[in-house]
């Protein structure tokens, strides 16, 4: 964020109140994604956020183009999964706004947000299936939550969906029971059961070997060609599929926005840090 | 800045202070949550049954077992005492006070935080760490609803329940030890029984009871819910779920005792 518009955290009430006025004027220019030129879908304007004397994010303006594929690059600890959870309203920010289409998060009560959540799918870094469930019941279980649907059309749907991520031998598995990559499929599936308009992956890749990572990037790539209306993020620090899958690439460092562009701008970057994080070399401005 | 030396202790003490506000304001909210949400919608009346039989049926073991050996042991150490008087009719009446009054609430309160509150946070707290809490609210379920609610309601219907059963099944051990053991006959027993103890005391137990059971699924719940820092977590939750509602248990059972003692009187 721009020091123009930066309070401190003893700002008074009248500070705090031109930092909004400030951020929502800056809202209103990044209603299109520079990068794809597609309208935004999600927009974080200055966002900050601290654990303890922590700073994560350290005003965060990034625009998500509806419809495409963004993938959020950077170092671990940089704010990639905390930028994430905090669309869905698992965080709030300490400063700075957010919104989703036209709908600003951070305005909202807990039952607001609980609302925005059904807009999203989500699927985490190690699935977060329901361990005392089967597959069956995971995948089941929002379709049971939110909607109406009879027994057997959630049977129907459930099947689809495992047929759709290639797991439909293990529906009644526990979760303890898959390998990595099927715990991740079965995750992907839960977050499609009630069709979001927004998918969010943390770091799906992580811990699979190359080429059940070539499957997961190519089922999210086949996710998102199946549902063109559907906006996708996805964490990732799988440079190589990041290249292959992306329509838009942000890097974050230390919890700002560093670059963003296309595939091609990072194949084709001379920036030191692009090249440093593309190439996983000790030597660069990145230090360990 | 560092804090000056002769400032230190005013400071930790300070810190300290922060940290119990700050538990005991989670533990509130908690408390808050479960109870407002008692006839929210979706009212998850399936997950109470399930707890119930988790807390309630699986616990009958070792509420029988402990019941059984209470009633009796208490029996042989009272016989002792007022066989030296020839007092040996008021065994029937004590034992019946005692337990009603304080063994059967206590004891089934103890036992339970250890058996189910120690397992509800251990559950809760995984599901805290293996971000399945989080997955709850990624699809839009309130975790406090869905989680935390149906044990609350659970353990603060089953616990007058098992102290019931406490009760009884505690009276027979002692019947039974004082009768076939020790050889009083069946009405010096009952009679001092009958007399000593009134539906006054079983309810003031069955009273606590309903508060033990409520401290213990709160206590079990924002320990789990509360839970960060991996396995090592869960297993510092579960240890202290144990010892906190116990504590709890102890400390509030002198002031409900209390409470009813003095309005008896008054």
């Amino acid at each position: 964020m721009d020091s123009s518009t930066a309070t401190t955290p003893r700002a008074s009430p009248a500070e705090r109140r031109r930092e909004h006025d400030a951020l929502g004027e800056r809202a209103a220019t990044m209603q299109v994604d520079p990068v794809t030129g597609a309208p935004a879908g999600i927009r974080y304007v200055g966002v900050h956020k601290a654990f303890g004397d922590h700073q994560v994010l350290r005003g965060l303006d990034l625009v998500i183009p509806r419809g495409k594929i963004t993938v959020v690059i950077g170092r671990s600890g940089t704010g990639k999964s905390v930028t994430l959870k905090h669309v869905m309203g698992l965080l709030r920010p300490d400063r700075g706004r957010i919104w989703v289409g036209d709908d600003e998060l951070t305005a909202m009560k807990d039952v607001q947000l609980r609302a925005v959540r059904n807009r999203f799918g989500m699927v985490f870094q190690n699935a977060a299936l329901f361990d005392s469930m089967t597959v069956f019941e995971n995948i089941a279980f929002p379709l049971y939550e939110h909607t109406r649907l009879r027994r057997r059309e959630v049977e129907e749907k459930v099947r689809a969906l495992l047929a759709t991520v290639g797991v439909h031998q293990a529906e009644g598995k526990l979760p303890s029971e898959l390998s990595g990559g099927m715990r991740k499929r079965v995750g992907l599936a839960r977050a499609l059961a009630r069709e979001p308009e927004f998918l969010l992956y943390d770091e799906p890749t992580t811990g699979l070997d190359p080429i059940l990572t070539a499957a997961i990037d190519k089922l999210i790539l086949d996710t998102q060609g199946e549902r063109p209306t559907m906006t996708s993020v996805v964490i990732s620090h799988d440079m190589h599929a990041v290249l292959a899958i992306a329509d838009k690439v942000a890097m974050l460092v230390d919890g700002v926005l560093a670059h963003e562009g296309d595939p091609d701008y990072f194949r084709t970057s001379t920036d030191p840090l692009v090249r440093q994080f593309l190439a996983g070399s000790l030597d660069g401005p990145m230090k360990v | 800045m560092a804090t000056p030396l002769l400032l230190r202790p005013i400071e930790a003490a300070g810190r300290a202070l922060l940290l119990f506000l700050e538990e005991l304001g989670r533990v509130s909210r908690i408390a808050f949550l479960g109870t407002t949400n008692l006839f929210r919608r979706p009212l998850r009346v399936g997950l109470v049954v399930q707890q119930i039989e988790f807390i309630g049926i699986q616990s009958l073991p070792i509420i029988l077992l402990s019941s059984t050996f209470t009633g009796a042991v208490f029996t042989y150490e009272s016989y002792e005492a007022f066989h030296l008087f020839g007092a040996q009719g008021y065994v029937g009446g004590t034992v019946g006070v005692a337990l009603t009054r304080e063994l059967a609430p206590t004891l089934t309160g103890l036992l339970v935080a250890g058996r189910a509150g120690s397992a509800m946070a251990a559950e809760i707290g995984s599901m805290r760490v293996s971000e399945q809490i989080d997955a709850l609210e990624a699809m839009a379920v309130d975790p406090v609803n869905y989680l935390v609610k149906p044990r609350v309601v659970a353990s603060t219907l089953v616990m007058p329940m098992l102290t019931a059963i406490f009760d009884f099944v505690g009276m027979s051990g002692s019947y039974l030890v004082a009768v076939r053991v020790l050889n009083l006959s069946p009405p010096e027993f009952t009679i001092r029984l009958q007399d000593w103890v009134d539906w006054d005391d079983v309810w003031a137990g069955l009273f606590k009871s309903l508060v033990f059971g409520f401290i213990v699924g709160v206590v079990a719940c924002y320990k789990g819910f509360y839970t960060g820092g991996g396995a090592a977590g869960v297993g510092r939750a579960t240890t202290s779920s144990v010892v906190v509602s116990s504590v709890a248990i102890l400390v509030m059972n002198f002031f409900i005792a209390y409470f009813i003692t003095s309005s008896i009187a008054g």
